[in-house]
C-alpha cells in the first residue's frame, strides 16, 4: 500500500512539475530567440535588459533592410510547394501500384528506395555541382526542387505505402468492376479515402524541404537561395546583431513549427517507416 | 495482361528516378576518386579538369590514408554520433516515461516539447552557438559574469567573507574552440532530437499492456522492476530504430559543424569532404566514399531491423 500511496503523490503534484519543467526548459531556446526579436541590437547583449526591455517591431519592420528576407523566403515557399508537389505527383502511383498490387519483389524495392536515403550526401555533392554547371542548373529552382524531390521521394513513397495498405482492397476491386480506369481509380477512390495520409505526407515532406540544410546551401549562391542559406550567411553576426538576427529567425521557423504541432503523429509513422505505431 | 504491366508502369517514374539519383553521382565520385582532380593548380592545368588520363590508381585513397585529419574526422564523427544517441535515447525514455500518464497541461507540455524537433538546423546553431552559448554576450556570459559578480559582493561580507575569498573566478567557456566545439554540437543536436525520440517512445508507450501492468502491480512489483522488466523490453524495437535512424542523420551532419567551429580543428567526415574539395576532388571523393563504407555498414543493421517488423 505504501507504494501506492507514494505514487499516486508523485501524480498529483511530482510529475505535472516535472513535466512542465521539463517542457518549459525544451521550448526555452525558441521562447529566447522570439524574446530576442523584440529587442533592439543593443539592448539584446546588455544584462541590463535581460528580461526587462523595451519591445520593438523594428527588427522585424527591417527584416527587408537587413536581410532581403523576402527575396530568400519567396525562394523557400517555391522550392518547398514545388518539391512537395512533385514528389507527391511521383509517389501516389508507385505507392498504389505497390499496395494494391504487390509482387515478390516489392518489398525488395521498397528497401532499395530506403536505402538511397542512406547515401551519404556529401559523398556525391561535388559531382552533382559539375554536373549543375555544366548543364547551366546550378543556382536555379529547378536544381532545387529536383533535388529536394529525390531526397524525400523514398520517405513519401513508404509514408503512403503504409497509408494505403490499411484500405481494404475490396473497395479498389468495386471501383475496377465498375469499369474505372486506373488513373481513375486513384483519382475517384483513392485520393478520397487516403485524404488524411496523403495531407500528412505532404505536410512532413514540405517541413523537410524547407529545413533542408546542406544541398540548398551549397548548391545556391544568389538566385535560388532559401532561408537556411540566409541564416548559415549570418551565421557569425559576433553580439552586433543579435536583435535582427533573431527576428529573421523567428520568422524563418515560425509557420514550420506551428505546422509540425499538427502533424506529430504523422511525424512518427513517416521517420520508422510505419515500424511503430 | 494490363494488371501486371500497370503497377510497374507506375512505380517506374519513381524507380528510374531514384536509380539515376544514386548511380550517376555515385559512379561519378568513384571516378573522381581514381583521378587527378584538383580546381587550382598552375603547374599542372591538366589537372583542372576530370580526365582519365589524369589516373591515380589508389593514389587519393592513400593520400586521404596518410593524411592526420582522416582518423581524427573519422573518431569526430563517432565521438559526435554515439554521445547524440546516448542523450536522446536516456532523455527520450525518461521523459516519455514522464509524461506519458496524464496531468493538468499534457497536451500543450507535449506541444512545448516538440517544437525543437521542428527548427531548421541551421537556425538551431546560430541561436545556440551566439545567443546561448556566446560566452561574453550570450546567456552563458551573462550568466558566468552575473556569479562572478554575486560573489566578488560576498567577498566583501563580514565573516562569510573570507570563505569566498578563496573561490576563483568563474571563467566563461568558448565553444568555438577545437576542444569544446563538438560538445556544443552535441548539445544543439540532443536538444532538437530529444523530442524525436520521446515521441516515437510514447506512441510506442500506448501500446504496452495494461492489464500486465497492474498484473505485476499486485504481484508486489515495485515501479522500478515494472519499468525494468515489462517497459524497458516493450521500448526494445523503437529503442533500436531511434538509434538507426539518428546515426544515419547526424553521420550526415554538417551546417551545425559549419557554423559552430568554422573548421577550428572539430570536423567530422563530411566536414573534412568539403575541405578537401576546396581544392582536391580527387581526395574529397575518396573520402566520400569511405563516407559511404561507413554509413552503408549501418545501413545493413537499419534495414535489418526495420525490414523485419514491416511487411507483416
Amino acid at each position: 500500500m505504501a507504494i501506492v500511496a507514494q505514487s499516486s503523490k508523485f501524480s498529483t503534484y511530482g510529475r505535472p512539475i516535472l513535466a512542465w519543467g521539463v517542457g518549459l526548459l525544451f521550448f526555452f531556446p525558441i521562447f529566447w530567440m522570439i524574446l530576442t526579436s523584440f529587442k533592439t541590437d543593443a539592448d539584446a547583449v546588455k544584462p541590463e535588459h535581460l528580461i526587462f526591455f523595451t519591445p520593438t517591431l523594428e527588427n522585424y519592420l527591417n527584416m527587408t533592410q537587413n536581410y532581403d528576407y523576402w527575396r530568400f523566403a519567396r525562394n523557400s515557399v517555391i522550392t518547398a510547394v514545388s518539391a512537395t508537389v512533385f514528389t507527391l505527383f511521383v509517389s501516389i502511383p508507385a505507392a498504389y501500384a505497390m499496395a494494391f498490387n504487390p509482387t515478390r519483389r516489392t518489398k525488395d524495392v521498397l528497401m532499395w528506395m530506403l536505402s538511397t536515403k542512406m547515401l551519404p550526401a556529401a559523398a556525391v555533392l561535388y559531382p552533382m555541382i559539375f554536373l549543375a554547371k555544366g548543364i547551366g542548373l546550378y543556382d536555379t529552382h529547378i536544381l532545387v526542387i529536383a533535388v529536394l524531390s529525390l531526397i524525400n521521394l523514398p520517405i513519401a513513397i513508404w509514408m503512403l505505402f503504409t497509408y494505403f495498405k490499411e484500405i481494404p482492397k475490396d473497395i479498389i476491386e468495386a471501383g475496377k468492376m465498375d469499369g474505372v480506369n486506373t488513373w481513375g481509380e486513384i483519382k475517384e477512390i483513392l485520393i478520397p479515402l487516403a485524404w488524411g495520409g496523403i495531407a500528412s505526407t505532404a505536410l512532413l515532406i514540405f517541413i523537410f524541404c524547407w529545413n533542408e540544410a546542406y544541398w540548398t546551401v551549397r548548391l545556391t549562391t544568389v538566385d535560388a537561395a532559401t532561408l537556411s542559406k540566409l541564416i548559415e550567411g549570418n551565421r557569425a553576426p559576433e553580439g552586433l546583431f543579435f536583435g535582427r538576427l533573431s527576428a529573421v529567425s523567428t520568422a524563418a521557423v515560425g509557420p514550420i513549427v506551428v505546422l509540425g504541432w499538427f502533424c506529430q503523429k504523422q511525424l512518427v509513422q513517416g521517420l520508422t517507416f510505419g515500424a511503430v505505431k | 495482361m494490363p494488371d501486371r504491366k500497370l503497377p510497374r508502369l507506375l512505380q517506374a517514374p519513381a524507380v528510374l528516378l531514384l536509380l539515376v539519383w544514386m548511380l550517376v553521382p555515385l559512379g561519378m565520385t568513384l571516378y573522381f576518386s581514381f583521378i587527378r582532380y584538383v580546381l587550382n593548380n598552375l603547374r599542372h592545368p591538366e589537372w583542372t579538369t576530370p580526365s582519365p588520363s589524369n589516373w591515380r590508381g589508389f593514389g587519393n585513397y592513400q593520400f586521404v590514408l596518410n593524411s592526420k585529419d582522416f582518423l581524427l574526422a573519422i573518431q569526430n564523427s563517432l565521438f559526435i554520433v554515439c554521445s547524440i544517441l546516448f542523450l536522446t535515447v536516456t532523455l527520450g525514455i525518461l521523459i516519455a516515461v514522464l509524461i506519458n500518464k496524464a496531468f493538468p497541461g499534457q497536451g500543450i507540455v507535449r506541444v512545448l516539447l516538440i517544437s525543437p524537433f521542428f527548427v531548421m538546423p541551421a537556425v538551431n546553431a546560430v541561436l545556440w552557438i551566439n545567443m546561448i552559448l556566446d560566452p561574453v554576450l550570450g546567456l552563458q556570459g551573462i550568466a558566468v559574469s552575473g556569479i562572478n559578480d554575486v560573489v566578488d559582493g560576498l567577498r566583501q561580507a563580514p565573516v562569510l567573507g573570507s570563505f569566498f575569498s578563496l573561490w576563483p573566478e568563474f571563467e566563461p567557456i568558448s565553444f568555438r574552440a577545437t576542444q569544446t566545439s563538438a560538445i556544443a554540437v552535441i548539445m544543439m543536436v540532443t536538444w532538437q532530437w530529444t523530442p524525436f525520440a520521446v515521441l516515437i517512445f510514447m506512441t510506442s508507450l500506448q501500446s504496452e499492456d495494461q492489464q500486465q501492468k497492474e498484473a505485476a502491480v499486485l504481484d508486489g512489483a515495485g515501479t522500478w522492476s515494472q519499468f525494468r522488466f515489462l517497459t524497458l523490453p516493450h521500448l526494445g524495437r523503437p529503442i533500436a530504430i531511434v538509434v538507426m535512424i539518428q546515426a544515419i542523420f547526424h553521420l550526415s551532419l554538417y551546417a551545425e559543424i559549419e557554423i559552430v567551429s568554422r573548421g577550428n580543428g572539430n570536423k567530422n567526415l563530411p566536414y573534412l569532404i568539403g575541405e578537401f574539395a576546396n581544392n582536391n576532388i580527387g581526395a574529397a571523393s575518396a573520402t566520400g566514399i569511405f563516407a559511404v563504407i561507413l554509413a552503408n555498414i549501418v545501413a545493413i543493421f537499419l534495414l535489418r531491423a526495420v525490414g523485419k517488423t514491416l511487411m507483416e
